[in-house]
């Protein structure tokens, strides 16, 4: 069939692309690796793999453009397209849906290799060769990943520019593909709704580029064993490793910045298996980091440096696979689903992975060996310390991430933990309380040696006056557990003695003082973490309508609360008020209205929040939480239930009709409720007066005594069970000021148990969410303290630059 | 021995240490049946919402009580106590992962995952209500 009105010659630029950029990727590392090689040809090797690697860059570029093209037109014949993105989405998330998909996330990231190779080719100079030999192999199998062709039954990558009816046969089958102009009647499947959200815009890039810059030093480790010159690389790397600890940090916070904002599991940091996978290797980095620096001034710890400056980037590609090969499954929210390149990430993974163990293995015994040990009152020692802390710590959380890989490798059936975020909290706590005294105490330890008298004079006053706050902080925050006191002083004593040393041994010279800067940042990240989590407050605890009935105590959750439409209840501090819902497109807005009580006991209200929930028939609804931000502590909601069917046709109920009834079978003593009451079932009596129900003295009857309460009166209501010429004719009870209708139908005479049906009229029936409350307090810490490690570790590159030209 | 040294050991009994503790402190994946072997201790059972019988949530009587019965993969089904609030996508599940414990005849679960079929597997295309 022919059809109307496909783009088909755009995908056909596109994968021209896609060939051109694998093909000139290849080309461009085997001639940087001749060019490597120390021989005649090496230059003219070398200006071939310049061109080779600029034009990958521009088939990359190629690559992106195409499909941004294809989604800013709604080309949906394109898979890719009608996969993530649709018609009602709103322009700017047109750039999460370019990276919502495994292909596009590839692309992004080959994308910033494609910068960092063409900053290297200028900056680089004796070293150009061997590293973007490296660079450009990498780029090698990240081009394949967008390939999708087929060779002997194996499929290789994963194409952006599939057409739907071409490559995609199932849907050949669907009617509406049948029409020869089905383009006019299509649309996408959409963007998934957690996506939607503006952190989802920068996180991804930010991120990114964080892993992209982790290859830069694994270049350069890989370019200085193989050209035998183990300590040169360093000076060159450390900038692009410091960037990298920078831009890899930010993204990752930004990650918790977008859980916070857009999800709704109650915080920043849920010690995800995605979020795990690129915390690692940023600990490794940031150990890489401190150890080619120790290397740079001493030249110790050599190895080690090596070593952790090829981990981080195994690792990268190890999360790689951990997140997009499927492996995870259920263990994770918000992993890739599986598409086929386990297999192709896997050889991505041991190739780099044989490379380094090798070439370590091939140079063991040419390392420069340490003649002297190092004193164990110099920083060089401490900050070796610190890296293998920062080592163990990231081996501990790799392992148990790692937990449905070690399932397939030895066949076990190992379920995730239950409590998997303090089993993660237990363990990395004094791991965290080791590096905040490293970072203390660290600038006051001089290489080589340090005379201790004059160390323990320089920090002595930073350690009291830590002490001092950490005991008002106690006392401020109420803190019970002694394993957190002793967290919360030593990153205390982390950020005031960085602060100290700034001005008092740099004398305030901010050039200099970057990796100060950026060590306060981390204790206060680590702070704001430690007291917004531990002291995280859920104050919708207390909910009105408790059930009576005990339930199991080691199951007691009531973390949710009832707000029924128009009553006040009281939540942590304040007094809430669920005022309605409202839709505006795809949202549904809950209002509800916090109040505190002034000095006469008059409702003042303070703010308002809308926590809401975005309905996407195709994808499931999803739960966005509000949060009310103060200086020194958020109010975080999101709603857990709310019956969404009700809010459509809400307006068509009439007040007078009654709702279909309810049946209950109740003894004596037990309680219902109503919308608007609690039911008690209080007795029955025989001895009624006939005639007022107009029954004769042969009929039985038997009356039902009921308390209605609701919030501020007592009502009766008294059915009545009626058998009348051998068939049961109940005589109705109603309450009227409550709107509610009783009938009773039977008696069982051996356990005294009755059935009763229950109406309630429509109008009562108000509108009810259940929500999910919580404080955080001095959250804002850790922001704040991210930006200051930003600050810190730009300003510290900027010197290194600086020094170094 | 070099300082070195001991910190080598150190580090090599602190990851045995994580080690040991992940493979002794996690549950294993099991059925009803498996379950109510064992009352009192603590599972992840994998299965699928009965849609046939009741599931009953009253937000009014309790917030945090849901009951609703799931078979799980090996065709046994068990009512199902979840002591939290009704996920708001229930009835489009498509398999659930429940994390806790049987007694009695009940299975008490503290916290429940979900899969939604549609959430990442390809549906079909559908057509716009282009009028």
């Amino acid at each position: 069939m022919e059809y109307i009105g496909e783009h088909l010659g755009i995908g056909k630029v596109g994968n021209v692309f896609v060939i051109l950029s694998f093909v000139l990727a290849l080309l461009a590392s085997i001639s940087y690796f001749f060019a490597a090689k120390d021989n005649d040809d090496s230059a003219s090797w070398k200006r071939i793999g310049r061109i080779a690697f600029r034009l990958h860059g521009l088939s990359v570029m190629g690559i992106v453009s195409t499909l941004f093209i294809m989604l800013m037109n709604h080309y949906f014949e394109y898979e890719y397209v009608w996969h993530h993105s649709n018609k009602e989405m709103p322009m700017r998330y047109i750039l999460s849906c370019f990276w919502e998909g495994q292909e596009g996330s590839f692309l992004l990231w080959t994308f910033w290799h494609v910068v960092l190779g063409l900053m290297l080719q200028r900056t680089a100079i004796k070293w150009e060769a061997p590293v973007m030999a490296v660079i450009s192999l990498v780029q090698v199998f990240l081009a394949s990943m967008l390939l999708g062709i087929t060779i002997a039954d194996y499929h290789l990558g994963s194409n952006p520019f599939t057409v739907l009816l071409r490559d995609h046969p199932d849907f050949a089958n669907i009617p509406l593909f049948s029409s020869p102009n089905y383009i006019d009647k299509i649309d996408g499947r959409g963007l998934n709704p957690l996506l939607q959200n503006y952190w989802m815009t920068i996180h991804p890039p930010t991120l990114f580029l964080g892993f992209a810059l982790t290859v830069v030093p694994f270049a350069y480790a890989i370019a200085g064993l193989w050209k035998k010159n183990f300590t040169e690389w360093l000076k060159p790397a450390l900038p692009w490793t410091y960037a990298g600890v920078t831009v890899l940090g930010v993204g990752i916070l930004m990650g918790g910045a977008w859980a916070y904002e857009a999800l709704s599991f109650g915080g920043f940091w849920a010690w995800d298996p995605v979020e795990n996978a690129s915390l690692v290797p940023w600990l490794t980095l940031v150990g890489a980091a401190h150890l080619m620096l120790i290397n740079r001034n001493k030249g110790q710890s050599l190895f080690t440096a090596f070593f952790l400056a090829i981990l981080t980037f195994i690792l990268i590609l190890y999360s790689t696979y951990l997140t997009r090969s499927g492996i995870l499954g259920e263990t994770s929210v918000h992993s890739f689903p599986t598409a086929g390149m386990a297999g192709q990430l896997l050889v991505y993974l041991f190739c780099f992975l044989i490379i380094g163990i090798l070439l370590l293995v091939i140079n063991w015994k040419h390392f420069p060996k340490q003649d002297t040990e190092e004193g164990l009152w110099s920083r060089e020692f401490w900050m070796f310390v610190g890296a293998i802390v920062l080592l163990v710590s990231s081996f501990q959380i790799i392992f148990y991430t790692s937990m449905p890989v070690w399932n397939k490798i030895f066949g076990m059936n190992k379920a995730p933990l239950k409590e998997v975020v303090t089993f993660y909290n237990n363990w990395q706590l004094p791991f965290a309380f080791v590096v905040t005294l490293l970072i203390a105490v660290g600038q006051y330890f001089k290489y080589k040696n340090t005379d201790i008298k004059f160390f323990l004079k320089n920090i002595s006053l930073s350690f009291f006056l830590s002490l001092g706050l950490t005991i008002i902080m106690i006392f401020l925050l109420n803190y019970k557990n002694r394993y957190y006191s002793i967290l919360l002083f030593s990153s205390i004593f982390a950020a005031v003695a960085n602060a100290d040393y700034m001005f008092r041994v740099l004398r305030g010279k901010i050039k200099k003082a970057g990796a100060s800067i950026a060590h306060i940042g981390f204790a206060l990240v680590l702070l704001g973490a430690l007291i917004s989590t531990s002291k995280k407050d859920v104050i919708s605890q207390n909910t009105s309508g408790k059930s009576v009935e005990s339930l199991g105590k080691s199951f007691s959750n009531n973390d949710n609360i009832l707000l029924t439409q128009g009553d006040t209840l009281k939540m942590g501090k304040y007094l809430v008020t669920y005022k309605g819902k409202r839709q505006e497109g795809i949202n549904i807005y809950f209002d509800v209205d916090y109040f505190s009580k002034d000095e006469t006991g008059k409702l003042v209200k303070e703010f308002s929040l809308a926590p809401l929930v975005q309905t996407n028939p195709r994808m499931g609804n999803v739960a966005e939480p509000d949060t009310r931000h103060f200086l020194t502590y958020d109010v975080y909601t999101h709603v857990t239930f709310a019956d969404l069917e009700t809010l459509l046709e809400k307006k068509q109920q009439t007040s007078d009709e009654y709702a279909p009834a309810k049946n209950f079978t109740l003894k004596k003593g037990d309680s219902i409720f109503s919308s608007n009451a609690i039911i008690i079932f209080d007795s029955l009596s025989v001895n009624i007066d006939k005639r007022k129900y107009h029954l004769s003295e042969n009929d039985i009857a038997v009356e039902a005594n009921f308390q209605v309460l609701d919030i501020s009166k007592k009502y009766e209501a008294n059915p009545v069970y009626v058998i009348r010429n051998n068939s049961i004719q109940p005589i109705e009870s109603r309450v009227d000021q409550l709107g509610l209708k009783f009938m009773f139908w039977q008696i069982n005479p051996e356990d005294g148990k009755i059935q009763i049906s229950l109406q309630e009229k429509k109008s009562n029936v108000r509108d009810f969410i259940v929500m999910q409350a919580m404080v955080f307090p001095y959250i804002n810490i850790l922001w704040i303290g991210c930006i200051i490690m930003a600050i810190g570790t730009i300003l510290a590159i900027l010197e290194r630059i600086r020094r170094s030209s | 021995m070099k300082k070195v040294h001991i910190l080598g050991i150190i580090l090599i009994a602190v990851a045995i240490g994580a080690i040991f503790t992940t493979l002794n402190n996690t549950s294993t994946y099991a059925d009803f049946t498996e379950a109510a072997k064992n009352p009192g201790s603590e599972f992840h059972v994998v299965g699928k919402l009965n849609k046939e019988k009741e599931a009953v949530y009253e937000p009014k009587v309790d917030a945090n009580l849901f009951t609703f019965y799931m078979i799980d993969n090996k065709g046994v089904e068990s009512k199902v106590i979840l002591h939290k609030n009704k996920p708001q996508d229930f009835k489009s599940s498509e398999q659930i992962v429940l994390i806790g414990q049987m007694q009695g005849q009940e299975f008490h679960a503290s916290d429940i995952l979900m899969k939604c079929p549609s959430k990442y597997n390809d549906g079909k295309p559908e057509e716009t209500a282009s009028k």
